[in-house]
């Protein structure tokens, strides 16, 4: 997040020239130019406040308490204890990264090939944005749906299994299996989320200056070294961004889980950490041990972003 | 960061301007009033304006079950009829009264009904949850007339300390569903229902050998289901999930490891539990709506489910008691329904509450028991339930009379359920949290061929033992 | 048309051009497979019998189509409710949004009270943290709104107001300003219009990519929502699209889910159709440049 930190700041506070006034008025004005920015940041100070600010607080402070017949106690690291302790935990952080590793090879690797492909046409242009922008559309319980039912089906008449016998390839358990759970749901997921990414790349390759892939054809460089060495270092910012959207967004596996694996999935092998703290604030009543869970969430996420900052600023001196 | 294009000439004009403004306003002022209606919906019944009582009551049925909601319906108008002074607000909270999470969730955001549905096992939760009133001075003969005939079994399910704090209104335990037509075809005896596990097996291989995508037997292993029948099972071997002490895992011994290698034999040597596994309640209800399912564990409202949901026929249905080891089960999962009483409603509305479930769910011959009304309807009539009053009262004669005159089911289809009786046995504590253990093994038996029986069991012990030792979570 | 990786000249040539229409052709029919096959395969899906949807090999077109499972599907769920629900809910997260947002980014950008800076790092913190990590905590205070006591559940409001603490939308309405040269404030408030009237005026009718960006995104986010809206919407009057379907499935003989999906789907569908041009270039024409 350094990159967008660095430049948000406005490079200089000072306002426009002002004519010379008194001091006095001077200072009047600036109270009254105060008030005036408060005024219009209230709105969503107040719901930052009320429903970011405050829930972290809050979220820190219910992970050392205890809430029973409407009474409240402290109760030191026993929720953390009790979550730690939990049978899914460590499976749970486990499927998590792994789910957000594949994601990153297909998920993220796959809508930046798209967009380059289809960034190349001269035709049918739209008709292939919008053909990638349907799934977005699709409420994501539909799309999810779709696929449980009719693409993961583990007998052949599922649709995957089909395509599968008919090319003459092994068929796959999908959901049922514990190698391919997470597979099966990252192309779901995939599938219904990467419209959205396409375009955004597609807005950031069609700001590449011609000259720069001009010069290197000169050079005598080839499609791929193209590729490498004008798309990715002119698409750098936003690559880079995107991928810390995603990795956050990926850390919050939920529905995926939920509907494809009826929530655990076969041997735990879809268990996410966001569905184990749905599954102990709400099938086990404890929410505060799943308070517990967001605060170790937070914390890992914390350490994620600090090396984030870390690597993408020292990329931005060199 | 693109650069801003730069304008060109268009500006907004005033009158625009406080259009908008207005559009948000009111758009801020609609949201602000929808809030206070939803905060006011609560507060609103406990004043009793006009000496009219209103009271909420969930569990309406939805509107796929169309019988049953206009059942519903009309006995809430013939109530308001016979009782002008009193008003039933009904909701509907989905198919399932109680799915545990949105039940936790209602108890969370105290957004529960007056009167609310609540499972028998709940009650531990409830009273965490601090939203449930003692209703103790109120229960009696006086104001539900057939109190005295209810079962004191379900009656302690929701007493705790002495103080009563709900209403049962429905009692039943757990046996094996079958389907008479797939019996037939696969050249069972319809009336002689496998009364084994050994057995069991035996039919779910014939039934399956028929082909065309059907499951001998059909099992869950999903969404905490899998545990709950495992649960069920191991206590038809006579098993228990928890010590007396309630401290240790009691489950790794050799019943637990019979539970999962038999389905792991039906599921992998004998090929009689389908291909499709890691189902939930919905899952196998549909594949057994659809004529897919020869035999599952179930309660008999399985049935009315898969008949008033799930496009079944009663007409198919039949059950026999839970199947044991070498004869009868030793134990079957039960449980049972009731309705709560939301903290602080005041002295008319419990009475109010408490006259309406009377009338609707207690009373033979009115409301759940309407057997006249409900036998020409797609619902059966005859089914061995609910088991709420006891067996020689007063009540329960009335209620078994009028079940048995207006049967639209074949009776004897049940009989064999309900003339072998056995010993009912209660949810374990922590339920959903050792359930959740269990669905891991449950699932790895039925679709993965390779499962290792006892290291399942080893593992599931280790973590309910976790689950036990970290002070679970009073649910 | 400016050039790209392969130059436009290549492309026109004789192998190039034989390449070119070749690859075009097969990625127009792999992405219509890839994309549109699975929604045909649930259109078609939901129009055949129990029976049927079970049988290997499955069939491309249904033996017996029967509408059944979409006429079920309508009656038993309320879907013009819950359509109406989400719109409902997304045109007023789009509201809150676009009001207050946009004030916020302006003040930050060109009012600029004293530590503004500070609340915007504090704003920008949030990205950070994804909602699941506040989701528990998020949802005691919706139940229990401190200082008020209200309980937002079931009110909308418990999904407009969250929405608005969107860091990523304040910050990219702030960086679009920031580019708004500062010659153009100072003039307008030379001629003594106020910052409201200069924002109303000036500001915004420059800012429309920005806008337009900044509320599809708002749109989507609601669109896309699954937790939050189930936990605090949780009656069945009050439930989106994609909870309600959820519930729905509970219940439910699988055919019928599907059919009430194909049917949730197919307004925003149309209504992206219809849009689209719109849609596509907002994205496209956006703020996020390399």
């Amino acid at each position: 997040m350094a990159t967008i930190t660095a430049q948000g700041k406005p490079a200089k506070v000072s306002g426009p020239p002002r004519p010379p006034a008194r001091r006095r008025g001077r200072r009047t004005r600036r109270i009254q130019s105060n008030l005036t920015g408060y005024a219009f940041l209230l709105g969503a100070v107040v719901c930052f406040a009320v429903f970011s600010w405050y829930p972290m607080i809050r979220g820190i402070v219910m992970s050392f308490q205890r809430t029973r017949r409407g009474e409240t106690t402290w109760v030191g690291w026993d929720n953390y204890e009790r979550i730690v302790n939990d049978p899914s935990f460590w499976t749970a952080w486990k499927n998590t990264f792994y789910f957000t590793a594949l994601a990153l090879i297909l998920g993220y690797a796959v809508p930046f090939l798209v967009a380059i492909l289809l960034n190349e046409f001269r035709h049918a242009k739209g008709y292939l944005r919008i053909l990638v922008y349907l799934p977005v559309m699709l409420p994501p319980a539909s799309a999810l749906f779709l696929f449980k039912y009719y693409a993961y089906d583990p007998s052949d008449a599922g649709l995957f299994n089909a395509i599968l016998k008919f090319l003459h390839l092994p068929t796959s358990e999908w959901m049922q299996s514990t190698t391919m759970t997470m597979p099966a749901m990252v192309i779901a997921s995939t599938w219904m989320n990467m419209g959205a990414a396409v375009l955004i790349y597609l807005a950031a390759l069609q700001n590449i200056p011609g000259e720069l892939y001009e010069a290197a054809e000169v050079d005598g460089a080839g499609i791929w070294r193209r590729i490498w060495n004008v798309t990715i270092p002119q698409t750098k910012l936003i690559l880079s961004l995107m991928a810390m959207l995603q990795i956050v967004a990926t850390m919050q596996l939920f529905i995926e889980p939920l509907i494809l694996a009826n929530g655990a999935g076969t041997q735990d092998s879809a268990t996410s950490v966001a569905y184990l703290i749905y599954q102990h604030g709400f099938f086990q009543n404890d929410l505060n041990g799943a308070a517990a869970l967001g605060v170790i969430m937070l914390v890992v996420l914390g350490g994620f972003s600090f090396v984030y900052v870390r690597l993408t600023s020292r990329q931005d001196e060199t | 960061m693109t650069q801003p294009e730069f304008p060109k000439g268009r500006t907004m004009s005033a009158p625009l301007f406080r259009r908008v403004v207005a559009v948000a306003a009111a758009a801020g002022v609609a949201g602000l009033s929808l809030a206070a209606c939803s905060t006011k919906g609560d507060d609103d019944g406990s004043s009793s304006a006009g000496g009219k009582v209103s009271i909420t009551v969930d569990c309406q049925p939805v509107a796929s079950q169309k019988e049953l909601l206009a059942n519903w319906n009309a006995d809430v108008d013939a109530f308001q009829k016979e009782n002008p002074n009193i008003e039933i607000k009904s909701v509907s909270v989905g198919t399932q009264c109680n799915n545990p999470p949105d039940f936790t969730a209602r108890l969370q955001g105290g957004t529960t009904t007056d009167v609310f549905y609540g499972y028998m096992t709940d009650l531990q939760q409830v009273l965490d949850s601090g939203q449930v009133m003692d209703i103790t001075e109120y229960v009696s003969a006086s104001t539900v007339s057939t109190w005295d005939s209810v079962d004191a079994g379900a009656k302690a399910a929701f007493t705790d300390g002495g103080k009563v704090y709900g209403i049962p209104t429905k009692n039943y335990s757990m046996g094996l569903v079958y389907n008479k037509n797939l019996f037939q075809q696969a050249g069972l005896d319809v009336k002689n229902p496998p009364k084994t596990w050994a057995e069991v097996r035996e039919a779910a291989k014939k039934i399956s050998a028929l082909g065309n995508g059907i499951a001998g037997y059909s099992e869950y292993s999903a969404g905490n289901t899998g545990g709950w029948h495992f649960t069920a099972e191991l206590y038809s071997l006579g098993g228990q999930m928890v010590t007396e002490d309630g401290k240790k895992a009691d489950f790794n011994n050799p019943m637990g490891k019979q539970v999962l290698q038999t389905l792991k034999d039906m599921r992998f040597t004998d090929n009689s539990v389908g291909e499709k596994q890691l189902l939930q309640w919905p899952d196998l209800l549909t594949n057994a709506g659809a004529g897919k399912v020869g035999m599952f564990i179930g309660a008999p409202d399985a049935t009315q489910a898969i008949v008033t949901q799930f496009q079944g026929k009663y007409q198919d249905w039949a059950m026999g008691p839970m199947p044991g080891q070498d004869g009868a089960a030793k134990a079957t999962l039960g449980g049972g329904e009731g309705y709560f009483f939301k903290k602080g409603l005041s002295k008319e509305q419990v009475e109010a509450g408490l006259k309406w479930l009377a009338y609707q769910k207690l009373t033979p011959g009115k409301g759940q028991f309407d057997y006249v009304r409900a036998k020409p309807q797609n619902y059966p009539v005859g089914l061995p339930q609910p088991q709420l009053f006891t067996v020689g009262s007063a009540a329960y004669g009335q209620e078994l009379e009028q079940r048995k005159a207006n049967a639209n089911i074949t009776v004897e289809d049940f009989a064999v359920f309900e003339n072998n009786p056995v010993p009912v046995k209660v949810e374990p504590p922590n339920a959903q949290a050792i359930y959740a253990v269990l669905d891991a093994a449950m699932s790895a038996v039925l679709t993965d061929p390779k499962a290792n029986v006892d290291q399942l069991l080893k593992t599931a012990e280790d973590k309910v033992n976790q689950v036990l030792a970290t002070g679970g979570t009073g649910s | 048309m400016t050039r790209t990786l392969i130059s436009s000249a290549q492309m026109r040539r004789g192998r190039g051009k034989y390449m070119y229409w070749t690859l075009l052709t097969v990625v127009i029919v792999v992405f219509t497979l890839v994309f549109v096959g699975p929604l045909y395969w649930m259109v078609t899906g939901a129009l055949k019998s129990g029976q049927e949807i079970a049988q290997t090999p499955p069939t491309l077109w249904p033996e017996d189509p029967r509408l059944t499972n979409y006429t079920d599907a309508w009656h038993q769920l309320d879907l013009a409710k819950l359509l109406f629900n989400t719109f409902y809910y997304a045109a007023g997260a789009l509201v809150f949004q676009l009001v207050l947002d946009t004030a916020a980014a302006y003040a930050l950008s060109k009012l600029r009270p004293a530590f503004g800076n500070v609340i915007l790092a504090l704003m920008l913190a949030t990205l950070m943290i994804p909602a699941m990590v506040l989701i528990i905590p998020q949802y005691v205070t919706v139940i229990d709104l401190p200082i008020l006591h209200v309980n937002l559940l079931d009110s909308p409001l418990a999904l407009w107001l969250p929405a608005v603490a969107n860091a990523f939308n304040i910050f990219l309405l702030k960086r679009f300003f920031d580019s708004i040269p500062e010659e153009i404030m100072s003039a307008a408030i030379m001629d003594g219009a106020t910052p409201l009237r200069t924002l109303w005026s000036i500001i915004l009718p420059m800012s429309r990519p920005i806008l337009g960006v900044v509320s599809i995104f708002a749109v989507t986010a609601v669109w896309k929502d699954f937790l939050w809206p189930k936990l605090v919407m949780p009656s069945p009057e009050t439930r989106t699209v994609s909870v309600g379907i959820y519930a729905f499935s509970g219940g439910t003989p699988m055919n019928v889910v599907v059919a009430a999906a194909v049917i949730a789907a197919i307004p925003t569908i149309v209504f992206f159709l219809i849009f689209q041009k719109s849609i596509m270039s907002g994205l496209t024409a956006g703020s996020l440049k390399g």
